[in-house]
């Protein structure tokens, strides 16, 4: 008692290791606590609480939201990747640079400048409808990762029948 | 650094941040929103950690100055600061606190930040002085002083309310 009383003068001193200061904590939280030191305790269990706090919600995921950008960045290298191989075969299929031409809805035109925006307009088109053909499946992912959880439900209704029984 | 080292290294001590925060926010959601903030700003510059020694500590250190920072911008904005946001508790939360552990945590609170962030790391955290100086950027020594005065504060409130109870029980 004489001992624990000193160490406390020395906490309170601010003289104390920690070894010292686990030797105070258990002290007060499990041991035998004279009247007088009892508001000492509750001050001492205080910080034993404290230490229990946790974050309130579910931190970001950090990681699996790293992994979604990822997703992300393999769709659009998908997405490119169709498109460059929309150009090549569009560039093969094209009439010989020495004809100087090209041939769009029948029509013959030789305007270089205006093929190739005729061309890049209709690429971009098609890179559009891509993209919006891929965005349902973004959904459907996120559909699929939140009813995950109910397939669980069923062994939980039988564990329960079972127990019950 | 690796994600699951970031995991293990960062992740899992996002609690001790939390009150970290907490402790010197003294706002539950402000708190939150700050280990947020941070977490995604270590995820960013992840590359850097590697290099740091004592990446708990660096953590902790960098919580401290994105909260201090936060009360720096609001007082900056003309808001109120979160730093003097608390006031002391009326009537009704007199009764409400009337307990004696609620009462220390109201003291524990009412101390400067630098005080309150040095008691609960060394008392609840169970830190060592030298990781506390690493963490508030002062000498040993300073948060040794700091840290004596903050537990003589709080053990003179204690005994001044005691005196208050047995004075209003007398009466």
């Amino acid at each position: 008692m004489e001992m624990m009383n000193e160490l406390l003068e020395k906490y309170f001193r601010g003289e104390t290791s920690l070894e010292d200061e686990k030797e105070l904590k258990q002290y007060f939280l499990t041991g035998n606590v004279s009247p007088d030191l009892e508001t000492y305790r509750i001050l001492f269990g205080v910080f034993d609480q404290e230490l229990t706090e946790k974050a309130i919600s579910p931190l970001i995921k950090v990681l699996p939201k790293q992994r979604k950008n990822k997703r992300i960045w393999l769709q659009s290298f998908f997405t490119t990747g169709i498109a460059a191989t929309i150009v090549i075969v569009l560039w093969v299929q094209l009439p010989p640079s020495s004809l100087n031409y090209t041939i769009i809805g029948g029509t013959r035109i030789d305007n270089t400048e205006f093929a190739q925006r005729y061309a890049a307009k209709k690429l971009s088109k098609v890179n559009n409808i891509i993209a919006r053909t891929m965005s349902p499946l973004k959904s459907l992912n996120k559909v699929r990762e939140d009813i995950e959880p109910l397939k669980n439900i069923s062994d939980i209704k039988l564990r329960m029948d079972d127990k019950q029984n | 650094m690796e994600s699951t080292q970031f995991n293990t290294q960062i992740l899992n001590h996002s609690d001790k941040l939390y009150r970290l925060a907490k402790s010197i926010l003294r706002n539950e959601i402000a708190a939150q929103d700050a280990v947020q903030e941070l977490i995604m700003k270590l995820w960013e510059k992840r590359s850097i950690l590697d290099g740091v020694e004592n990446i708990q500590a660096f953590t902790m250190r960098s919580m401290r100055n994105l909260c201090l920072d936060t009360i720096r911008q609001q007082q900056d904005e003309d808001e109120i600061p979160v730093e003097f946001e608390y006031v002391e508790p009326n009537p009704y939360q007199q009764t409400e606190q009337k307990d004696i552990a609620s009462k220390i945590r109201t003291m524990i609170n009412q101390l400067p930040e630098l005080q309150r962030t040095i008691i609960r790391m060394r008392d609840v955290e169970e830190m060592d002085i030298a990781e506390i100086a690493f963490i508030t950027s002062i000498s040993e020594n300073a948060v040794s002083v700091n840290l004596s005065r903050a537990r003589q504060k709080i053990r003179e409130q204690i005994l001044k309310e005691q005196k208050r109870v047995e004075e209003t029980v007398w009466k």
